[in-house]
């Protein structure tokens, strides 16, 4: 029997220190089909750096980083673009490009990757559009719309196109009291269907919160990914 | 004492005049190699049938209908001009010096060779290339490019290829425009200055024998190259931004090195033809 591969797996791999690079401890990580971590750490920038690292953006100095059973090191350009494509993300900063439209920006990924008829883009993407709680796509630049409704729009696309690996990098704005519910509702049917999920928090609370369904909850610092024995 | 110290304060002002020359040499031959770099890897992208993804037609689309849409009044307008001024004052005097014959072979050789592709790649520069080295100067200095490569997007794919292809065909497309109307328009205000003698389409017609063979590959391949490098220059511009760039500075660049190779690729072909 074939053996399965998990969705992420992080072996001693240690990121190559860059001037721009904050976590420089080996990272430890597996996780296999509806798995979620949740992960606190304190800034944004490091939530960056390891999604960067997961997604073989960020060059190792030792171990490795496998999606999908395929190591980032061992595969061409190419490749790691279109297995780039089955990861969808909530970026922390700089999360849209400015000279197209909301629309094409969220739908841009899977236009880009997948030969989906763009009116059946739009219709999924209208659908999560109403699961986040917008009343249709966000239209207009980026520049034009809230910041409320930036996050709403970041998940939208995140989840857009059913991706086997979602990882939220700050999805939540803190006092966002109306997100959290149909973000966890979003992050269940995705691990229902066999994705895995990292979410980063910076906030204590929504990390000890047991209403929020983690299978893993690490901390991020700059020893690496550590495991707390228990929630206190 | 060691190596650093033994060096003369003239030998130390000689190695730094010497790095100087380096570094400028340097920056000046980067910018090249990536240039003839991106023109031949635009050139093999734009074969296979795979680059031409859903979003990448959309962007085509899109930066197409701005540099031929949009470069289409200021080309009619500078058309026009160039009717009245150059093509009407051409016929008008070589009508009353009695040498109407060679109307054609003047204006082949000054507007269809020179003036036209000279003029339609400043257009394509001032109207759109300025857009472009806004954009992609703006993706590079905000670090939106860390969003594209997140989700998987080739820069080069997505962001240079379809501007290069869309900048070539909306100049060559401008070019023809360009010319037929200032053909015609210096036409009719010539008719209206004096007496000519010819009807339009027997002065269309003398311009056509007027053009060589060489002339029907001269005026596409230089259109289609100065739309094609234009676009080259001011992507290469935009991407190559670095932190403390501002768009101000950005822009003023991109204009004059794409005034620069628009003259130098004019110049090749036509000594090449």
């Amino acid at each position: 029997m074939a053996e399965r591969h998990p969705i992420l797996d992080l072996k001693d791999a240690t990121p190559r220190m860059l001037p721009d690079g904050v976590i420089n401890a080996p990272l430890e990580l597996r996780l296999a089909a509806g798995e979620f971590a949740l992960i606190e750490c304190p800034s944004g920038e490091w939530a960056a750096h390891f999604a960067d690292i997961c997604c073989g953006l960020h060059p190792l100095q030792r171990g490795t980083v496998q999606f999908l059973g395929r190591d980032w090191s061992g595969i061409t350009h190419m490749e790691s673009n279109a297995l780039r494509g089955r990861i969808g993300r909530v970026f922390h900063d700089a999360a849209w490009v400015g000279f197209l439209d909301m629309e094409a920006n969220i739908l841009l990924s899977q236009r880009y990757h997948t030969l989906r008829e763009l009116p059946v883009l739009r219709s999924m993407a209208l659908e999560l559009a109403h699961e986040f709680g917008l009343p249709g796509l966000p239209v207009g630049a980026p520049v034009g719309l809230t910041p409320a409704d930036l996050a709403r729009a970041a998940c939208i696309r995140a989840f857009l196109g059913e991706p086997l690996l979602i990882l939220l990098e700050h999805p939540l704005r803190p006092g966002d009291t109306e997100l959290p519910v149909p973000l966890i509702n979003a992050v269940s049917t995705a691990r229902n269907r066999g994705a895995a999920v990292i979410w980063f928090t910076p906030d204590d609370a929504i990390w000890r919160d047991r209403s929020v369904p983690a299978t893993h909850r690490l901390r991020l610092s700059e020893e690496g990914l550590i495991r707390p024995r228990r929630l206190t | 004492m060691n190596a650093v110290a033994a060096i003369s304060p003239e030998a130390r002002g000689i190695r730094r005049m010497l790095a100087s020359i380096g570094r400028f040499t340097r920056r000046r031959v980067t910018f090249l190699l990536r240039l003839a770099a991106l023109a031949w890897g635009v050139l093999r992208e734009a074969a296979r049938p795979l680059s031409w993804r859903p979003m990448v037609r959309a962007e085509f689309r899109r930066i197409l209908r701005q540099a031929a849409g949009g470069g289409l009044p200021a080309t009619l307008i500078t058309a026009v001009l160039v009717g009245l001024v150059m093509v009407s004052q051409a016929l008008y005097w070589l009508g009353e010096a009695g040498e109407e014959e060679l109307v054609g072979s003047v204006l082949v050789t000054i507007l269809v060779r020179e003036v036209a592709p000279l003029l339609i790649g400043l257009i394509v520069l001032g109207r759109s290339g300025a857009v472009t080295a806004g954009e992609l100067g703006s993706v590079q200095l905000n670090r939106q490019t860390r969003v594209l490569l997140g989700q998987g997007v080739d820069l080069f794919t997505l962001l240079v290829m379809p501007r290069v292809i869309a900048f070539a065909l909306a100049s060559f497309a401008l070019g023809i425009i360009f010319v037929f109307v200032a053909l015609i328009v210096g036409f009719v205000a010539g008719s209206l200055l004096g007496p000519i003698q010819s009807s339009i389409f027997s002065f269309l017609d003398r311009v056509l024998e007027a053009m060589r063979a060489a002339d029907f590959l001269l005026l596409p391949a230089k259109l289609l190259s100065i739309g094609y490098i234009v676009a080259l220059v001011v992507c290469l511009t935009g991407l190559s931004a670095e932190s403390g760039d501002r768009l101000t500075e950005l822009l003023p660049r991109a204009f004059a090195r794409g005034v620069l190779t628009i003259m130098l690729v004019s110049l090749v072909l036509s000594l090449a033809a």
